[in-house]
């Protein structure tokens, strides 16, 4: 037995060292490219969007003859490890779209893409906190074209609010006051998918946000002159937890499937949550009537102004590994315009990052004011998911916590400040 | 224990042959009555969330919202027909077919030679490959992904069917050799004693003598292959870029993020891809059970 | 009997030399080539990657331990992996719970069935044809709180105490990964176990029972021991998918394990870390998850192994 682990041991080690001689390096010389026909891939994960995709590209096409675009979407829980080891073969896309902030760290950190300042044009006038989510942390350069903003509000059902004489509150006790007689009339107020955490921080910032000050408060949990543990923060998370009151009891159990069906079914009145739902709504209950309003300042909050948190969702950027890199940066330079921006509003029902484009869909228009007008920034997803534990990760954990009584908004604030801590350094 | 095993050898006494005709019938009793309760309610379990994958696939996402645990008011094979066309099953059975016939044929075939090689030979070094092909059965299979999918680049072969079916024939051999190698064991010395008398070779006794003899075992390990196979869904996902060569798992996960909010879509989809398995299982059900009660005994 | 041992075969007796060991030696070769090449390789390959530091997918300097410290020293792993690790352990002792009673149940009364046998059979066979994926899909809408049939059907017949939000509740929600797990997989040992008990002599039960011994002696001393190889397999095979299980817990409580972390487990942790995370060293530490997870099912194996079959020698 002895001698067969032995033997085991040293054929392991023998490969071992015979492997750390050929493991993948980051960047091959790109050959030439070829003039005529190109083909150029562009890789998503919105499955859903295909056909819409397709269609865009196929104005792209027309004006460019010679030019095919192949857009392949994959699956987007699974779009990480795809991608990674897309843009590390030989087989990858020449235009990906690319996570933003922190999630794109690894890719360009691995030389994975091509920085793209001074070659495309129109990026001056995309706002700087959406474009951030291109940029590198260590190098400071851009390396995408924004792709779309989303804004975080709540929505509701028309159709309910007016079969119950009730109107959009503009104060925190009209707010109250609405989903308090919600209650008494046996209509859940909000859905919830508190199951799937990811949800809950955008919840924690669409309650929240105007209470502990969005931007400003942004500004000095950088710089270190306070934390999350300040108590301001602590108090929107207690705006959290007092806030189950209106939801389905255990709503710790509810998928984020089930809250959307419970919504678009008309179970619920209101839906706390990201623009992108605003598509899955139109495909899914094309006759629901929906509207969105910014949650009311609460009282003694930080802004006086009620506040819409945002951030930039999905970037094109090019693999520098690609083989056509002209034809790319052309394409990407399309990206840029207005005309796609326009598109994306109309086809995908988006909010472009291009700035000029109008929306045809009230619902969004209506979205789209609210954040024009008072905007900050979802705080934990653009400036705490640089490292490991993400900051999104540990509060919708910690909220989950709060609704299950485990614990408290102070002890959840406090477990979020020690989780970032892990990696994050004021000042830096 | 030993006293037991003693008598077992013995021809069946007088006063036992007396005693068992009455077993024989078995008399309704409360036992009884409480044994098939059981199994009924045991089977009712087991099958009562995939029939209502089936039925809810023939009702709309708004029923299923309203009355959870209603039947199918009509049958509406709507769904069904949004499943197949829009999300191209078709391919993917296809593709799912070569690659699953393809890669469990490999590694029975490889393991066939290799768990007969095992069984009739005494040298260390056999001991040693068979461990390290057992060490095979404990691999947690995120690991190894990442040099795999180097590998399979530096070969060209992302996005080719052949590279899936290499890789699970490779993962298939730790258990096939597994369940083989103990058949050949049981099979005596004799056989392959007689049939060198009769002048065969090394592969023309392992051809002619061995190879029927172990078919229920070569039926539990096709079956128990094919299943992980079928589904697995990790592999593809990395290793398959190429929507034409997408397997049906792939394609079920593609479906996951499409209509997960369209439930009726959704469920006939489900139960698109689970019926070739299920229709495999019934016809082989008695070739596995045969199998294993073979490989059980001595 | 005594053939199914999962850890290297033991019992040559009756075995010669019938090959030569170059004839053997030609008869492994393609299966070695196969295994060497598409899993020996990667594996260890992937093993050397928690050794370096990575950027990306770019290896960086020789870390030597420096991923398996972060491992026990950092947040989120130094709490998450005890917490993950508690639930592979009760998903496997809750597995082999079932499977050793409800399982051994079913294969019992089977055996003595003589019609609907294969019915039976089949049935109890069922959920392990589908794609655990699909099952774990399943199960979550089963148990949804808003739309889930098994909370109306509990309600209706008025046990509405009953009627629990099952993924909610940290309590009952990795209760519920492990029934999941097990209903899939029973059909598993069931058909083991009613290929051990075909397998012994019915004179042996028949003369037991000759000699007064009662039914549950009868267990005890004739049928058990004859089940342990069985039981051994089954628990090696219990082990090694309790300690991997990864379909079934993301399909039920998503890839951070909810509510909470009460469904996480290691494989899952593995993979937020290999793909979901921020850290540009996600390969380096990722791998560590991996190479520990992998040693220690190898590790566990053996001396499950080992003790199944002291356990066996000292009954014979």
């Amino acid at each position: 037995m002895r001698l067969r682990f032995l033997a085991l041991g040293a054929f392991a080690i023998g490969s071992a060292v015979l492997l750390s001689a050929c493991a993948p390096s980051a960047s091959t010389a790109p050959a030439p490219d070829a003039k005529d026909d190109v083909t150029l891939k562009v890789w998503s994960w919105r499955t859903e969007d295909v056909e819409k995709y397709n269609k865009i590209f196929d104005v792209y096409e027309a004006a460019h003859p010679g030019v095919t675009v192949q857009f392949e979407a994959f699956q987007n829980t699974e779009y990480n490890q795809i991608l990674t080891t897309g843009l590390a073969g030989s087989d990858g896309p020449d235009i990906p779209m690319v996570r933003a902030y922190g999630q794109l760290q690894p890719n360009i950190a691995a030389g994975q893409l091509e920085p793209i300042d001074g070659l495309v044009e129109g990026l001056e006038g995309i706002a700087p906190s959406v474009l951030a989510g291109a940029v590198g942390k260590e190098d400071g350069k851009t390396y995408a074209v924004p792709l779309a903003t989303q804004t975080l509000q709540m929505f509701y059902n028309k159709d309910i609010f007016e079969q119950n004489d009730l109107s959009v509150p503009t104060t925190w006790s009209e707010f109250i006051e609405l989903n308090d007689t919600l209650v008494t009339k046996e209509i859940t107020p909000m859905a919830l998918g508190a199951k799937d955490s990811w949800i809950l921080p955008i919840f924690a910032d669409i309650v929240g946000s105007a209470m502990y000050g969005g931007s400003a408060f942004e500004t000095k949990v950088l710089d270190g002159s306070t934390t999350f543990e300040d108590p301001d923060y602590v108090a929107s998370l207690q705006i959290v937890d007092d806030m189950q009151a209106y939801m389905t009891p255990d709503v710790v159990g509810v998928s984020y499937t089930d809250s959307q069906i419970q919504f678009t079914s008309g179970q619920a009145a209101q839906f706390p949550g990201g623009s992108f739902e605003i598509a899955t709504f139109a495909t899914q209950a094309p006759d629901l009537n929906i509207g969105s309003y910014q949650v009311p300042v609460p009282p003694n909050a930080v802004s006086d102004v009620p506040l819409s948190a945002g951030y930039a969702d999905g970037n094109f950027a090019i693999n520098s590994k690609s083989e056509k890199k002209d034809a790319a940066f052309e394409l990407l330079n399309w990206l840029a315009t207005p005309e796609f921006g326009q598109l994306v509003a109309d086809e995908l029902n988006q909010f472009s990052a291009i700035p000029g484009v109008t929306y045809a869909n009230a619902a969004m228009q209506e979205a789209w004011d609210n954040y024009e007008q008072a905007q900050a920034p979802y705080l934990l997803l653009v400036d705490f998911r640089y490292g490991e534990p993400l900051g999104t990760a540990v509060l919708g954990e910690q909220i989950q916590k709060i609704f299950l009584g485990q614990t408290d908004a102070a002890g959840a604030a406090a477990s979020l400040q020690t989780g970032v801590s892990q990696w994050f350094t004021p000042g830096k | 224990m030993s006293t037991l095993t003693r008598k077992q050898a013995a021809a069946p006494s007088a006063a036992e042959r007396r005693l068992s005709p009455p077993r024989k019938k078995p008399r309704p009793t409360m036992g009884g009555f409480a044994a098939s309760g059981f199994l009924w309610i045991y089977a009712a379990i087991s099958i009562s969330p995939l029939l209502l994958m089936v039925s809810n696939s023939l009702r709309t996402t708004q029923e299923m919202a309203s009355d959870p645990l209603g039947l199918p008011s009509a049958l509406n094979f709507a769904s069904y027909q949004k499943a197949w066309v829009t999300a191209s099953f078709e391919t993917y059975f296809i593709n799912s077919i070569v690659v699953t016939v393809g890669s469990v044929l490999l590694s029975t075939v490889v393991s066939l030679l290799a768990a007969y090689a095992f069984s009739r030979t005494k040298s260390k070094i056999f001991g040693v490959l068979e461990a390290v092909f057992l060490s095979g059965l404990m691999l947690p299979v995120y690991l190894a992904i990442l040099p795999l999918f180097f590998l399979l680049d530096g070969l060209g072969m992302i996005s080719n069917l052949w590279s899936l079916v290499l890789v699970y024939g490779a993962l298939g051999i730790p258990f096939s050799t597994f369940v083989l190698t103990s058949f050949f064991r049981q099979l005596p010395l004799e056989l392959d004693e007689a049939a060198r008398l009769d002048g065969a070779g090394a592969f023309a006794t392992f051809w002619r003598v061995h190879l029927p003899l172990v078919k229920p075992a070569i039926a539990t390990v096709v079956v128990f292959r094919f299943v992980p196979v079928w589904n697995d869904f990790f592999y593809p996902l990395i290793l398959i870029r190429d929507q034409s060569a997408y397997t049906l798992p792939v394609g079920i996960t593609r479906f996951f993020g499409e209509y997960q909010t369209d439930w009726a879509t959704l469920f006939a989809g489900l139960t698109l891809a689970t019926i070739p398995l299920v229709l495999i299982f019934l016809v082989a059900t008695k070739q596995i059970v045969s199998g294993l009660t073979a490989g059980m005994s001595k | 009997m005594k053939t199914m041992s999962v850890i290297t075969p033991r019992r040559r007796r009756n075995i010669g030399i019938a090959l030569t060991k170059k004839t053997g030696l030609v008869f492994v070769l393609p299966a070695l080539v196969l295994f060497a090449v598409f899993i020996f390789y990667p594996l260890m390959t992937a093993l050397s990657y928690s050794f370096y530091n990575w950027t990306g997918i770019v290896r960086g300097e020789f870390a030597s331990f420096g991923n398996y410290v972060t491992l026990f020293t950092q947040l989120p792993y130094k709490t998450q992996i005890p917490n993950a690790f508690v639930h592979n352990v009760m998903l496997f002792a809750g597995a082999m719970l079932f499977q050793n009673t409800i399982g051994l149940g079913l294969a019992t009364l089977l055996h003595r069935l003589k019609r609907f046998k294969r019915f039976f059979q089949t049935m109890f066979t069922l959920p392990y044809l589908v794609s655990p994926l699909v099952v774990g899909y399943l199960w979550s809408l089963m148990l949804s709180p808003l739309f889930g049939p098994v909370n109306f059907v509990l309600k209706s017949v008025g046990l509405d105490a009953l009627a629990q939000p099952w993924l909610g509740n940290p309590s009952t929600a990795i209760w519920v990964v492990v029934f999941v797990t097990a209903w899939q997989w029973v059909g598993f040992p069931v058909l083991l176990y009613g290929a051990a008990l075909g397998g012994i002599p019915e004179e042996i039960n028949e003369a037991a029972s000759l000699d007064g011994a009662s039914p549950w002696q009868r267990f005890r001393d004739v049928t058990f021991p004859m089940l342990i190889p069985a039981i051994g397999t089954v628990s090696v095979l219990t082990f090694i998918g309790a300690m991997e299980a990864f379909p079934i817990p993301y399909a039920l409580g998503g890839s951070m394990g909810s509510p909470a972390g009460a469904t996480d487990v290691l494989s899952l942790l593995f993979y937020r870390t290999a793909f979901e995370s921020g850290s540009s060293n996600a390969i380096g530490t990722s791998s560590a998850i991996a190479t520990l997870l992998f040693l220690f099912i190898f590790g566990v194996s053996i001396f499950i192994t080992w003790f199944m079959r002291r356990a066996e020698r000292r009954l014979y």
